[in-house]
């Protein structure tokens, strides 16, 4: 089942949740909607369940208007962040519940009701808790509970609403992997939202960045992260420096400070340039091209040396990774000095973007 | 082994515990004791004289039925004001909800006499019940109407917190997997606020056993029918039957026990699956 999203507006008062979304789910893929909060991921997400109604635009499954649909006749499975398993109720019943509030004509029996169940479970790993009460189970084995019971109504679309915020690291990385691997079998056409960058790029074919109700940027992992459409994408996604840069029209980028006020030459332009904290080399002598700064803070986190240095020239923060064993190479520590080398970088022209 | 971390953080648990000890004895467990100790006194042929008569009986009658009929209708209406509180937005709502705190603050003669200027034949409301041949005061339905008005607050105010506390996205959940709002109503919202019911039920039902001011009034005390036992009890002792009417007392203490621990046995086991 595809998802079109047509021209969908959503204002609360006068906060702008969603304005003017265009965006089309192809059947079988699973999307992140990726953005900061209060970016309209989570409302956009609620307009496809049915859970909000768009003030204007129109919602089609495949080439079918379901916007004036109620979300019990969507057919949709909808995962909350706090899980929403009803807690007088056991496992299993939670996980049978949607099938049995069906009309008694389309209901089925009651051996086909606990076979289904049970097969979920096992799909989830957790057949042995059908009996227990969902106080009795982790924030994880709740989540997963709670994308059975979802499953059980067998929907054209699964929705999750940032599905692993509410656990804890660990869980939350084994969870994600296991859902990559779960849509890999069962090859549901799914949409989940998130804020966690990393979550995105590991789990989604397909990542939606969005900012302030629009779509930054549509398109695979790869891509986003290689070529970041905007600045916006860039900062968003991974932990980043800022530059200033002037730009010959040959492409040549020379890297500058805000401070640089020698006269601007006729073929540059001024831009900003992103340098992600990995991509940049640091140098104990000085080079061509290379700023000279002074080293701050190092912190050693697990394999990453993480650096903070200041800019000579204007004192800016700079971040800086790099793998332990590289920088102990280096025989650096802090308040030495040192030159930076940015490897990669994406310049917006234009000043102030 | 003594180690810090087993001293509380609040020190002074002997004073507080012997307080409290004394403050119960003192308000509940020593009255009460004096009340059966005194009914003790009667020989048991005595005592169920009292406690037997025909009177009595109608009395008790009424008084539970009327209890429970009261509370009955408060779980339902209670429970609606309590949602409408609690779900909606609409002008004059703290108004609203500080009124159904007024059966608690009102002296109960005070309300007993309105109600019973409202209800009588020619009152208000009665007037328009009257021509039908309903009487509302001075009839049973009159003892009803104050047991209901006095146990409102008990039901909402423990709805309320609960309801408030219920988590809208199980409504989105049972909703996205296909149930109607009724199916989602009995089926996901009831459960989660039994127990809390349970609880503003035996309140409503306990406080409307004893009520006493706002029903004497519009109940005009009928011997064998809108008599209720309080209002014997009170009799009894006006008459200096003061053991005739600690006997009663006994029975309806009794009955009173009993019937909480049945409705605490019930909310235990809603709240149980939970």
């Amino acid at each position: 089942m595809s998802i079109h999203i047509e021209g969908v507006n959503k204002r609360f008062g006068d906060f702008v949740a969603v304005d003017n979304v265009n965006l089309d789910i192809k059947t079988g893929e699973l999307t992140a909607l990726l953005g900061p909060s209060g970016s309209g991921k989570t409302t956009l997400l609620r307009i496809i369940a049915g859970l909000e109604h768009p003030d204007s635009g129109v919602i089609r499954f495949n080439s079918e208007d379901i916007t004036g649909q109620h979300v019990s006749e969507r057919g949709v499975g909808f995962v909350f962040q706090h899980y929403a398993l009803f807690k007088h109720m056991t496992v299993f019943e939670n996980v049978a519940y949607g099938l049995t509030v069906k009309p008694k004509k389309l209901r089925p029996s009651k051996a086909e009701i606990a076979k289904k169940v049970n097969k979920l479970l096992e799909l989830v790993q957790l057949d042995w808790t059908a009996d227990r009460y969902p106080s009795q189970l982790s924030g994880g084995q709740r989540q997963r509970i709670a994308l059975a019971r979802a499953l059980a109504v067998e929907p054209k679309v699964l929705l999750l609403d940032e599905p692993f915020g509410a656990l804890d690291a660990k869980v939350r990385a084994e969870l994600r992997r296991w859902l990559r691997r779960l849509h890999d079998e069962i090859h549901v056409t799914s949409v989940f939202v998130t804020h966690d960058q990393e979550e995105a790029l590991e789990v989604a074919d397909r990542i939606v960045v969005m900012n302030k109700g629009r779509i930054e940027q549509d398109g695979t992992p790869e891509q986003v992260y290689d070529n970041p459409a905007n600045p916006f994408v860039y900062e968003f996604l991974g932990n980043v420096n800022l530059f200033h840069a002037r730009v010959k029209a040959s492409g040549e980028t020379k890297f500058t400070s805000a401070s640089d006020d020698t006269a601007q030459q006729a073929d540059e332009q001024d831009g900003l340039a992103y340098v992600r904290a990995h991509e940049i080399e640091v140098l104990t002598s000085a080079e061509p091209d290379a700023l000279p700064v002074t080293l701050d803070l190092i912190t050693m986190v697990g394999p990453t040396a993480r650096l903070e240095v200041l800019n000579q020239q204007d004192g800016k923060l700079v971040h800086i990774e790099l793998p332990k064993e590289q920088f102990k190479a280096l025989n650096l520590k802090s308040g030495d000095a040192a030159w930076i080398k940015p490897k990669y970088s994406q310049v917006f022209l234009g000043e102030g973007i | 082994m003594r180690t810090a971390a087993l001293k509380p953080v609040i020190p002074g648990f002997g004073l507080t515990m012997g307080f409290s000890v004394l403050y119960l004895s003192l308000l509940l467990i020593i009255p009460v004791a004096g009340l059966i100790l005194f009914t003790l006194q009667m020989s048991w042929e005595d005592f169920w004289r009292a406690v037997s008569h025909p009177q009595v009986v109608a009395s008790y009658k009424l008084s539970f039925l009327a209890s429970f009929i009261g509370a009955s209708i408060n779980a339902v209406f209670g429970t609606l004001v309590a949602w409408v509180l609690v779900r909606y937005r609409f002008p004059g709502k703290r108004i609203i909800d500080g009124l159904v705190d007024l059966p608690f603050a009102l002296p109960t003669a005070v309300a007993g006499i309105a109600l019973v200027t409202l209800y009588a034949g020619t009152g208000w409301v009665g007037q328009y019940f009257e021509p039908f041949g309903i009487r509302i005061a001075y009839s049973q339905i009159g003892v009803v109407i104050a047991l209901t008005y006095i146990g409102l607050p008990f039901v909402v105010r423990t709805v309320q917190p609960v309801l408030a506390d219920f988590e809208k996205e199980l409504e989105e959940a049972s909703a996205a997997l296909g149930a109607n709002r009724l199916t989602t109503i009995r089926r996901v919202i009831f459960p989660a606020i039994l127990p809390a019911l349970l609880t503003g039920y035996a309140l409503a039902f306990a406080r409307a056993v004893g009520e006493y001011g706002s029903v004497i009034f519009i109940s005009g005390n009928l011997p064998y029918r809108t008599e209720i036992t309080p209002l014997l009890i009170v009799a009894k002792a006006e008459q200096y039957d003061y053991h005739g009417a600690a006997a009663i007392g006994v029975v309806m203490l009794g009955a009173a026990f009993i019937l909480l621990l049945l409705i605490n046995g019930l909310q235990w086991w809603a709240s149980r699956r939970g």
